[in-house]
């Protein structure tokens, strides 16, 4: 039976997880946006959070519907303890938490404060922030993917008739901590998509950012041209399962047979639209 | 023949509790001032916001208990559904909503796939339905164990790709307005009009191809909610039907008016 049909629901809920890159190297201004990598890539994340809190909003006085836990991971600086490595990247009342059912994250944001729109229009609005730009330090992907991949063993474990969790990787760099803890990137990376539920293993998804303006790629089928590190994230990423493929399709991407959970060199608005994708689901949703 | 007798038949998405129903379904006797018995069912979009309230408007509102019902023309149901519009957004309710829900209902809203139903002459010489339907909610007009007509003509494998329905926002009214379909059929003594929203119709096309004798007869016999819901778990688990929201509102025909007033406990 094919996998990744499983749609979202309270009794089966999903598992999203962003592993944000918080190196020295997201302080870099970002095309001609004025800010930062850090301040994009958070921006972003708060935007993709809200639109789940949004979808799981159904009605007055009911509450926001648990559809999904989510997890953001940070790796680089860290603002809990000083020094690099790897920790939760919410703030405020959920500062250090790992999953957090989606009902809870609606109700604890760290700030409701007034944002850039996302995709450079002159316009701002006043929207929730569960994380904050960060950046210093190198890049230890390994131990990120090792973290995150605890939690979503066990939660795969709690949920063995759920849509596999989907694992967001959000980088400008290169790894610098492979081999960690005696396993290389890939190693990691192939041990988190072993995780798997009824419905097929974890997804990875790579999304790489450049402070340069340069042709984005975006779920690529083949790894040729792409310049480094593009072809070992490619080998990192996993296949876009048909419901990814869909919602890309529907979103106008011409995806190709063999495509991989990929975006290279992307700017603000696509990284947005890969979350997007990346993090939509079969959604005839209870 | 002058006489219907109705029964509603509903059920929430398998995990869903009894008040996370998003359908509607209504009925309305004639008015005495010359508008026929209405029906209609709705279908309120899963991923909208107030998607129950939405539909349950719009049926209440179409059989003439929530403001003045429209009549079946396109320039009459855009004014309808605008004012449809005005009373949802301004429901009472919403007083107590926080800001996520305050930004969906501004952002997203919500959708309604719609059927409409009125009943006509039914004491003259052409009795008659007439029907305006916009998405994929359709009416099954049956005789004896034929299906006379199907509206709107929905083939079961094609149910799901339709797109058309009730929005709550302004800015695509006229467009879906300009895109609803209107039928009638001619009803004798003993007709059987079933009106269903998508999961039940797409199951009811796809069954009639199958074995139509023993799908109406089934129908025609459902007698307790219950018996409902036995058949729509027993379809659902047989993977036949999809775990949607599900809504049947059948419509007997009778020359006798009915003795009993039946209620189910």
């Amino acid at each position: 039976m094919e996998n990744y049909r499983q749609s979202v629901s309270r009794a089966d809920p999903g598992c999203v997880v962003i592993l944000l890159d918080r190196s020295d190297s997201m302080k870099l201004a970002w095309g001609r946006t004025g800010a930062s990598l850090a301040d994009g890539a958070a921006l972003a994340v708060n935007n993709i959070l809200l639109d789940m809190c949004i979808k799981a909003t159904t009605e007055v006085n009911a509450p926001v519907r648990h559809y999904f836990d989510v997890g953001i991971f940070s790796y680089g600086a860290r603002v809990g303890e000083a020094g690099e490595g790897v920790e939760s990247a919410f703030g405020g009342a959920l500062a250090g938490r790992g999953l957090v059912p989606l009902p809870e994250l609606a109700e604890h944001p760290m700030a409701v404060r007034e944002e850039p729109s996302i995709d450079l229009m002159p316009v701002s609005a006043r929207m929730p922030v569960w994380v904050d730009p960060v950046h210093g330090h190198r890049t230890p992907m390994c131990q990120a993917i090792a973290v995150a991949g605890a939690h979503v063993f066990d939660w795969a474990a709690a949920h063995p008739d759920s849509f596999p969790p989907i694992v967001v990787n959000i980088t400008d760099g290169m790894v610098t901590d492979s081999p960690y803890d005696g396993a290389t990137l890939q190693d990691w990376a192939r041990r988190l998509t072993s995780i798997e539920t009824n419905d097929g293993a974890t997804l990875f998804f790579n999304v790489f950012l450049s402070p340069f303006e340069v042709t984005e790629i975006v779920f690529p089928s083949d790894p040729g041209g792409l310049p480094p590190p593009g072809p070992d994230l490619f080998a990192l990423s996993s296949p876009l399962p048909r419901p990814m493929v869909d919602n890309a399709r529907v979103d106008g991407y011409d995806v190709r047979p063999g495509a991989r959970g990929l975006a290279f060199n992307v700017g603000r608005s696509t990284l947005l639209r890969v979350l997007q994708i990346g993090t939509r689901v079969p959604d005839r949703v209870r | 023949m002058s006489h219907t007798r109705q029964v509603l038949f509903y059920a929430p998405k398998h995990g869903n509790t009894e008040a996370e129903w998003e359908d509607g379904a209504a009925a309305a006797p004639a008015d005495g001032a010359g508008r026929g018995p209405r029906f209609a069912v709705a279908d309120g979009a899963t991923q909208g916001f107030g998607s129950a309230r939405w539909a349950q408007q719009l049926v209440a509102g179409f059989v003439g208990d929530q403001g003045t019902a429209p009549e079946l023309t396109a320039d009459a149901l855009h004014r309808w559904a605008a004012d449809m519009q005005d009373r949802w957004r301004d429901d009472p309710r919403l007083a107590g909503a926080t800001d996520l829900q305050r930004l969906k209902q501004a952002t997203v809203g919500s959708f309604a796939t719609f059927l409409g139903c009125e009943l006509r002459d039914l004491t003259g010489p052409r009795p008659r339905w007439t029907a305006v339907a916009l998405g994929d909610a359709v009416l099954f007009h049956v005789r004896g164990h034929r299906v006379v007509a199907q509206f709107p003509p929905i083939p079961a494998d094609e149910f799901g790709s339709n797109p058309d329905g009730l929005p709550t926002g302004a800015a695509g009214l006229a467009e879906m307005i300009g895109r609803a379909s209107f039928a009638e059929g001619d009803l004798a003594d003993g007709d059987l009009l079933y009106l269903a929203t998508d999961a039940f119709a797409q199951w009811v096309a796809a069954a009639d191809l199958r074995d139509r004798r023993a799908l109406w007869t089934t129908l025609a016999g459902l007698d307790h909610p219950e018996a409902f819901r036995a058949l729509v778990a027993d379809r659902r688990a047989a993977r036949e039907m999809v775990n949607d929201d599900v809504t049947l509102l059948r419509v007997r025909l009778d020359r006798r008016p009915a003795e009993h007033l039946v209620v189910c406990l």
